[in-house]
């Protein structure tokens, strides 16, 4: 039997055991409703700015191409965004974990397929693969909007390479190069194929990254191996950054700064980003009256809605979000940690990932911190399938909140805890008589 | 929401990550938003604030034709046809497109100035009208673009053109009235300043937004009437073509208002074509801004002040000999052999410098020329009559001339007995015909003007107040007598010129003219100044010819001037003959 062959069947293996081993330990408790809080805030945030800038983004568009955008369009499309988001959060929130954990190969799988055939289709230049930047990421699904296959595939990575790797983990083999770490890097590498080389799609790249990386961090991946890994990451990016001539030169617009000349696009889009949240001062200039919205910075409602908000909330409004982006990535590492399942932690860790890396990545490079990276700013951004699918895997960790121990039964490994020290005290978050 | 995380855990080091970056990244917004805030907002506004001006609408100018103001100089707006040659494509197109529908306003080297790739700015036609304009832009050229601006345009072509002078490339009015009125006719530009869209839209957003409009300049109506200023131009040619002399001016004022009803000099330019203009000495409005010695018309000034002050009558005699010692000097007649006891209304007519020298002795101690006699002098040349001074006419570039003090060293008896018969100071035409005026229509010193009123907005013609005069000059008996003496010293030689039936007075001028500091004898000034009218003077009229090396004389060579002018506003001004 051929590697290949081998390896498909150690991971197959490793999908087969048993989940009630999961879950059947730990009683479903009261789940941390902060990740609602904090997600639901976020996109309050987010549709207020849509609200606002709505009418000046359909405006600019209005008068660049032609088209027939009302004032509320983008209002509109965000509001329908944010309930198929919040459907999507309880959909996963509603379906037990054990299934969706259970079906991460199938998700990883429909993933894959989708994204060939959208390459396919976009080589045969069909009308449903949406070409955008010379390349195609999209599904033109008419009135139902876009959809991007690489969120599905991301989403399946999350789920499957959480049961693999968590799989593994448990068995203790976390660290065995033949057994765990070249099936995970063929995946990967698999996943990355579409995501970067054929859609071009560097975001999303490295947010996959961040998911596989942080997983592979909780996993308990030995130093020596992740520095390895992590090597062999940043000799991979400096590739795919030498090849595509468009990420240099967001790279040299970085190093030289404000010395580089405004026609150079990614430049103007970070000056302007800057221009954007300096001139907002403390407190903002206020809902609708960005100017930086009117045309001047560019991706005004996608990557760069955070500048705009620097300019319409201020110093204030944009602490007060980065406060909530925290919060919320604290609540995941504290439910992280109080997960007993190793498959369960890693899921937590892969949504951490991701999550963290949008975050990070879109609030530095706007605040001009590293060089452009076209990454979303997840929750607060317009556009449909990202925010459904962040949506989606917080409904996942919220379930996943329910079934966390309290601290004390962590280091006694996987034994039942002793609940009568906090008989009475009502702490319902963690498993605990009074919850059943 | 108590965190609770392991000690030691791997979800303790990611939320440390997490920490440390949030930590940065508010110290970076604070940098950004609170330290650099200024700096930010400013490199915003530069970017969003757009100031445009709203350029003022500039004053038309009229003239009068009787009572009613007619257009002398009005706006058009004309384009500029450019290219750039980077853009442009279909070079022979262009070149015939614009030389036919351009005609004479294309460039002549198109071809040429179309291969210059190197430039982005290349005018291939100017001045076309907004039909040529949209012509050319209904064949679609690539490259191709239009500039509007606004040019002055005269109806009555070079009528006026010194009084009226020129707008020039800048927007700004150079000599006459484009000059001397350039604030009242520019008005002020408004400001449109507003916060835009990067498409240049104004956006209502903020508080930078400024709307400021344009308040239009004024329309002026000159007190100049066309037909007078017309047929005073025509009579000012002829006259100096008669003589074959080079230079000349003519001033037609009102003396009971100060109002110029003509002023003109030759050589002359066409204010449309200004740019063609090689000396810009044509451009001067030499009326106002050329003083010269004028000789013998300002002894209509000394004899005033010598009545005035009441040491001479026109019957008062004296002794003439041709000539008369100044102290080491001696002033000669220009016309001899009127000797022996004579009048000084004698000595006016036949233009004796003794006569007049004699009035300034008698201003002093009889015999010579006191201080006390240049004081008077001085007093009534420069402080009443104006001499020396600024009159304030609107008229771009006047010139004030000099009349020395007799403070001054220079300003000694040989001086004031010169001055007595107009050698010796620098005056204006514009000067003396005001002062003139002073001493003829009862003592009323008025400022020379050429206003007469505006037109507002809406077209309708909105006259200035009647003018009162600045100052008394000199009696009503004194301005009596000099009426009496003008008329009489006229009629002495030109009575026969004038229509009969009017009132009809004036003086000769011939001045001896300086060149390098020494007087010449092959060169003099001719000036004719009088008036006409009927129990009142209702015109004063002022005439000066001259030529290089040409001596024009006051009388023979420039007093036809006087006479054609004159007999031609009587019939103007339809005066009606006393019976």
């Amino acid at each position: 039997m051929a590697i290949g062959g081998r390896q498909s069947q150690i991971v197959l293996d490793a999908l087969r055991t048993p989940m009630q081993a999961v879950s059947g330990t730990v009683r479903r408790h009261r789940p941390d409703y902060l990740i609602v809080l904090y997600m639901g805030l976020l996109m309050l945030f987010g549709l207020i700015i849509m609200y606002a800038i709505g009418p000046q983004r359909a405006n600019v568009l209005n008068n660049s191409y032609g088209s027939n955008y009302s004032d509320t369009y983008f209002f509109v499309k965000q509001l329908i965004s944010l309930l198929l988001s919040l459907g999507a959060f309880v959909l996963m929130a509603i379906i037990p974990f054990a299934w969706t954990l259970k079906k991460g190969s199938a998700l990883l799988v429909i993933g894959i397929i989708a994204c060939a055939v959208l390459a396919v289709a976009g080589w045969l230049h069909l009308g449903i693969a949406q070409e955008s930047l010379g390349a195609n990421r999209w599904f033109n699904l008419g009135p139902l909007g876009s959809l991007q296959p690489a969120e599905i595939l991301k989403f399946g990575m999350l789920v499957f390479v959480a049961g693999f790797l968590g799989t593994k983990a448990k068995q203790g083999k976390v660290n065995d190069v033949q057994g765990t770490l070249i099936p995970l890097a063929i995946i990967t590498a698999i996943a990355m194929l579409f995501i970067i080389v054929i859609e071009k799609d560097m975001g999303t790249g490295i947010a996959l990254t961040s998911i596989i990386v942080t997983m592979l961090f909780i996993a308990g991946v030995q130093k020596k191996i992740g520095i390895t890994l992590l090597g062999v990451a940043v000799l991979a990016g400096i590739v795919l950054i030498i090849i595509a001539p468009h990420r240099l030169d967001r790279i040299t617009t970085f190093v030289q700064g404000d010395n580089t000349s405004s026609s150079d696009s990614s430049s103007y889009q970070i000056e302007h980003a800057k221009m954007a949240i300096g001139s907002g001062g403390v407190f903002g200039v206020g809902i609708g009256n960005s100017v930086q919205a009117t045309g001047y910075l560019p991706e005004a409602i996608n990557d760069s809605v955070f500048a705009i908000m620097g300019e319409t909330f201020g110093f204030v409004g944009l602490v007060a979000i980065l406060a909530l982006f925290i919060g919320l990535l604290m609540r995941l590492l504290q439910v992280l940690d109080h997960l007993i399942d190793m498959r369960l932690k890693l899921l937590v860790a892969g949504v951490f990932g991701w999550l963290g890396a949008h975050v990070i990545l879109n609030i530095a490079s706007m605040i001009g911190l590293i060089p452009l990276t076209g990454i979303t700013l997840p929750l607060l951004s317009f556009g449909g399938t990202s925010m459904i699918f962040i949506a989606a895997a917080l409904g996942l960790i919220f379930q996943l909140s329910r079934y966390t121990v309290h601290s004390s039964r962590l280091t006694e490994g996987s034994s039942y805890e002793d609940t009568r020290s906090r008989r009475g005290l009502g702490r319902t978050r963690y498993a605990s008589r009074r919850s059943s | 929401m108590k965190l609770e995380l392991q000690h030691g855990s791997r979800s303790r080091i990611l939320a440390g990550l997490i920490l440390l970056v949030a930590a940065v990244f508010v110290i970076r917004l604070f940098y950004l938003q609170v330290i650099q805030h200024g700096y930010y907002v400013g490199l915003s506004t530069a970017e969003q604030v757009k100031r445009l001006t709203i350029p003022a609408k500039r004053g038309l100018i009229y003239a009068l034709d009787g009572t009613t103001p007619v257009q002398l100089v009005l706006n058009q707006d004309v384009y500029t046809v450019f290219a750039d040659p980077q853009t442009t494509t279909d070079n022979s197109k262009i070149i015939d497109t614009i030389q036919k529908i351009a005609g004479g306003n294309a460039q002549s080297n198109l071809q040429e100035k179309l291969d210059n790739k190197a430039s982005r700015y290349q005018v291939l036609a100017t001045r076309i009208t907004r039909a040529q304009a949209d012509l050319i832009k209904a064949e679609n050229l690539r490259g191709i673009g239009f500039q509007d601006l606004t040019q002055r345009v005269y109806p009555e072509g070079a009528l006026a053109a010194q009084v009226l002078g020129f707008v020039d490339y800048t927007g700004n009015g150079q000599y006459g009235v484009e000059g001397g009125l350039d604030d009242q006719l520019k008005g002020t530009d408004g400001i449109l300043q507003s916060v835009t869209d990067v498409s240049d839209v104004p956006l209502t957003i903020g508080d930078k937004n400024v709307n400021i409009p344009a308040k239009n300049g004024t329309n002026e109506v000159l007190s100049i009437d066309r037909s007078v200023q017309s047929y005073a131009e025509q009579a000012l040619a002829n006259g100096i073509k008669r003589v074959k002399a080079t230079n000349g001016s003519i001033l037609v004022m009102d003396p009971q208002t100060g109002r110029v009803m003509a002023m003109a000099n030759l050589p002359s330019f066409s204010p449309a074509d200004f740019t063609s203009v090689t000396d810009p000495a044509a451009f001067n409005n030499g009326v106002v801004s050329a003083p010269y010695e004028p000789g013998s018309d300002i002894k209509t000034l000394t004899l005033a002040t010598g009545i005035e002050k009441g040491v001479i009558g026109l019957d008062t005699t004296y002794n003439n000999t041709d000539y008369i010692k100044v102290d080491d000097r001696v002033i000669t007649n220009a016309f001899k052999g009127q000797t022996g006891n004579i009048t000084i209304q004698h000595a006016l007519n036949w233009s004796l410098n003794t006569g007049f020298v004699t009035i300034a002795e008698k201003l002093g101690d009889g015999s010579t020329i006191t201080k006390q006699a240049r004081d008077t002098m001085y007093d009534y040349f420069h402080n009443k009559f104006g001499l020396g001074t600024l009159t304030g006419i609107e008229v771009g570039g006047e010139v004030a001339g000099t009349v020395i003090s007799p403070d001054d060293p220079d300003g000694n008896a040989v001086r004031y007995s010169n001055m007595a018969f107009g050698q010796g100071l620098d005056v204006t035409m514009i000067q003396v015909a005001a002062a003139f005026s002073s001493v003829i229509n009862g003592g009323h010193y008025y400022k020379p003007t050429v206003l007469a009123g505006t037109v507002d907005a809406n077209g309708a013609y909105i006259p200035l107040p009647a003018p009162s005069p600045l100052r008394t000059t000199i009696s009503k008996a004194t301005s009596d007598q000099i009426l009496q003496a003008t008329q009489t010293a006229r009629c002495t030689f030109y009575c026969r010129q004038d229509k009969p039936g009017y009132t009809i007075g004036g003086k000769t001028g011939t001045s001896q003219t300086l060149v390098n500091g020494v007087y010449v004898d092959n060169q003099t000034v001719g000036t004719y100044l009088g008036y006409g009218g009927t129990d009142t003077p209702r015109y004063v009229i002022m005439v000066q010819v001259s030529g290089q090396n040409m001596n024009i004389e006051g009388g023979t060579d420039v007093e036809p001037i006087f006479s054609d002018m004159s007999n031609w506003m009587i019939d103007h001004l339809k005066l009606q003959p006393k019976g």
